[in-house]
């Protein structure tokens, strides 16, 4: 691990502590001064991320993490079958205004189908489900127009909320480069690499301010630095007040989340 | 209004970035032209019509094909199932209107002695049922390959179908076949408003069609409830 994966790591278990956005942003900088004047390897001069984040949090303190608000999404009694086979049985989620929850389990499990039946794209075979306020969706592939601009895209996805085209840009690409990445130079979207492409989907999904936002294993192609900002972005989308759904299969991530739904049938050792 | 223009804006850009797709589709016209263009000159306007028949709905079909995941996204992001389609259907017609105006003119300077305002009527006739056709393709076949073989399938039809015969006015591009006979022919004007009310009432019905399917397959789902905000 380099100087900047280990900045890398700290900032994220600093954010994962709750430690606020500018005192982290803080450290973070004076950590890396300390590194470039004084040379070393930041594992001998600070310890561990995790070790030297938990320092931190004990001397500064921790930024109190928002209450959860109203509920957003309310999905209860889910049940879908394909044929003969029963993919989720009564399947329910609760998310709060100002939380994250991940969703779960064995591949084939269900996940991305109780994500699509959450958004309204697929019907259930029972179940309901309230959504409070605005709705995005982030599907694990496709979504995207091989043949158009990003800042195309963000035109498209603007216009259906009203916004104007120089204003969609501007927000789609401040929304790129929470994710560390410039989408003012691009090209077409066919010939973007697996994540970055992944990064427009991501940003489109969050370009319509959505009160609610559901995530189908949104990082698929990320490198660590961008997996990294990912989370820090819902992280900050969490803190402003959204009610945020991930599908996962990274179970090292479910720290940084509020709660989990696992939709791995019981006798495979699911919790749902 | 603004949603329809974004959507033929978007659908006219990524058609236009297709270059070798449209070059292709391009050529087919030509080649039909050119094959008859010694022998006879009413196979050619109508083998030429048919081209465009083909070359629209194909650049229908693959739009329609390449949108199909964007498009629950978009209704996500405040789009109705009539932005989506009409949109769409109206960059298409544009596209088809760019593409004949050079066959027309072709016409023009090639051949003589032919009713050139009947040729415009049955190109802009080849072009209106064309992109809805193709778009139905598209939306009721979820693979593009699927598709393309359906519609070589009924432009073959088309071809080969006498049209006296009566089911030959089943085949959607069976208007501009009879307008061209009254453009190349001189024949009565009965030949004209047959063709061109052939030609609206499909593009009427095909417009319909798309329409249902959209509504379908774009429809809030009922077990989803929205709130307002609390």
């Amino acid at each position: 691990m380099n100087a900047d994966d280990w900045l890398r790591a700290f900032a994220a278990e600093l954010y994962q502590r709750r430690v606020g956005g500018d005192t982290a942003r803080h450290v973070v900088a004076e950590a890396a001064t300390h590194l470039r004047e004084g040379g070393g390897d930041p594992w001998l001069v600070f310890g561990s991320p995790q070790a030297y984040a938990a320092a931190i949090v004990e001397s500064i303190g921790t930024a109190p993490g928002p209450r959860p608000g109203p509920v957003r999404l309310h999905a209860r009694g889910i049940t879908k079958r394909y044929g003969r086979q029963v993919v989720l049985r009564d399947a329910s989620l609760t998310v709060r205004a100002g939380q994250i929850a991940a969703v779960v389990g064995a591949n084939g499990c269900g996940k991305s189908t109780f994500l699509r039946i959450c958004a309204g794209l697929v019907s259930p075979d029972a179940g309901e489900v309230t959504v409070s306020g605005r709705l995005g969706y982030c599907p694990q592939q496709g979504g995207t127009a091989d043949f158009l601009l990003p800042d195309e895209h963000f035109v498209l996805v603007g216009a259906g909320q009203g916004v104007a085209r120089g204003l969609a840009r501007q927000a789609g690409r401040a929304a790129a480069r929470q994710l560390g990445w410039d989408a003012e130079n691009a090209v077409l979207a066919r010939h973007l690499s697996g994540g970055t492409r992944q990064k427009l989907n991501l940003t489109m999904s969050t370009l319509a301010q959505p009160d609610v936002l559901l995530l189908d294993e949104p990082y698929q192609g990320f490198d660590q630095g961008s997996y990294v900002n990912l989370w820090d972005q819902l992280t900050r989308l969490r803190d402003e007040g959204r009610a945020i759904v991930v599908v996962t299969h990274l179970l090292n991530q479910l720290d940084r989340v509020d709660m989990v739904l696992d939709l791995t049938p019981a006798h495979q050792g699911g919790r749902s | 209004m603004n949603r329809l223009v974004t959507v033929a804006e978007m659908t006219l850009r990524e058609l236009a970035r297709r270059r070798g797709v449209l070059l292709l589709l391009l050529l087919m016209p030509l080649t039909f032209w050119l094959i008859r263009r010694d022998s006879y000159v009413g196979q050619s306007v109508r083998a030429l019509l048919l081209g465009i028949s083909w070359a629209v709905s194909t650049a229908a079909l693959f739009a329609t094909s390449a949108a199909r995941e964007l498009e629950p996204r978009l209704r996500l992001a405040g789009y109705r199932p009539h932005h989506l389609y009409l949109g769409r259907m109206l960059g298409l017609w544009a596209l088809g209107l760019a593409i004949s105006v050079p066959f027309f003119l072709l016409t023009v300077v090639d051949a003589n002695n032919l009713r050139y305002g009947g040729i415009a009527v049955a190109m802009l006739c080849c072009v209106a049922v064309a992109a809805p056709f193709g778009m139905v393709i598209g939306v009721l076949l979820p693979r593009e390959l699927e598709g393309t073989l359906l519609l070589l399938t009924v432009v073959a039809m088309q071809m080969l179908l006498d049209p006296a015969d009566a089911g030959a006015k089943l085949t959607p591009f069976w208007s501009s076949r009879e307008i061209g006979t009254w453009a190349v022919d001189h024949t009565d004007d009965g030949y004209l408003t047959r063709g061109v009310l052939h030609g609206l009432v499909v593009t009427v019905l095909l417009i319909v069609t798309v329409a249902a399917v959209f509504a379908v397959r774009l429809r809030r789902r009922r077990h989803l409830h929205h709130v307002p905000l609390a």
